[in-house]
């Protein structure tokens, strides 16, 4: 287990979470899309995050013996961006040019609320990362105090 | 010809630098724990290193016990006497508990007093640690 290894597992961290405001906040830029590439309205998108395999770590610190890897101990990745499967809100305006023929528009299935709730619960997340590493500097520092003093 | 004795510092000095590198496991798990927050299905780990460090002590007979003589260390000792271990701190992974819809067991509230407390107590031993190796250098100079 190498010195740095607990800051790089909460780097994954902060890089996850960054995502996923990023994400979030195409989420909120696109409340409106009624007019994509693919067509249809915009879809809200979600981040789905999974327990990084930790193969660095484990062949690391397991080559000699082996038994050692798999203690997954090696942070969170995004697996992948996957589009919410909930159905499009339909808002009566037949005007809008992306109406339908019976005059409804199909709006994303973005809830700008529901969206702030995720982004306060991503910042704090990653406010508890970043915390992390302070500690863990905290600690680097403290064992580098024995050589100054 | 006896071999060349490596040097020594003294158990107190492998004591407190098991504990720094327990330390270093706990952080390392904890900040696991904390990167993996917002994980569905993850499982929180643990590092019970603080059972690990107590068990490289070894422990004395218990005087006023009668010892029951074993042929191998597998068999039940009755007076709690028992040989050093040699350091050896494994995460674990905690799969007891279960407190979110999302089936993550993952406090982080928890892990962050834990992180904070694990903090503290690596800055306590490498601060003793510090100590000891002053005491050693005083020794050494002379000059008290």
């Amino acid at each position: 287990m190498g010195f740095y290894s607990s800051i790089e597992i909460s780097a994954s961290g902060l890089s996850a979470e960054r995502l996923q405001m990023d994400v979030i906040a195409n989420n909120i830029a696109n409340v409106n899309t009624t007019h994509t590439p693919q067509g249809g309205a915009f879809k809200r998108q979600l981040v789905v995050f999974g327990e990084k395999p930790d193969t660095a770590v484990g062949q690391a610190e397991g080559s000699l013996d082996g038994d050692q890897a798999g203690n997954g101990e090696a942070g969170v990745q995004a697996i992948g961006v996957v589009n919410d499967p909930s159905p499009d809100k339909l808002v009566f305006d037949p005007s809008n040019p992306d109406a339908d023929a019976r005059g409804y528009v199909h709006m994303p299935n973005i809830e700008v609320v529901k969206e702030m709730v995720d982004m306060m619960a991503a910042s704090r997340a990653y406010e508890a990362n970043v915390t992390a590493i302070q500690e863990a500097r905290n600690m680097g520092n403290a064992a580098l105090g024995l050589l100054r003093s | 010809m006896s071999d060349i004795q490596a040097l020594n510092f003294g158990s107190t000095v492998g004591v407190l630098s098991d504990a720094m590198s327990g330390a270093g496991t706990e952080q390392t798990v904890l900040a696991n724990n904390i990167a993996n927050a917002n994980t569905p299905n993850f499982r929180r780990s643990d590092v019970s290193f603080k059972e690990a460090l107590a068990a490289t002590q070894a422990t004395p007979p218990d005087p006023t016990e009668l010892t029951l003589a074993t042929d191998s260390d597998r068999q039940m000792s009755i007076n709690g006497a028992q040989a050093p271990q040699p350091f050896d701190a494994q995460p674990q992974v905690d799969q007891t508990t279960q407190m979110r819809a999302d089936k993550s067991n993952v406090d982080v509230d928890q892990e962050m007093a834990q992180l904070s407390i694990n903090s503290g107590y690596s800055q306590t031993m490498s601060q003793l640690l510090q100590v000891q190796f002053m005491r050693m250098r005083e020794v050494i100079s002379g000059n008290l």
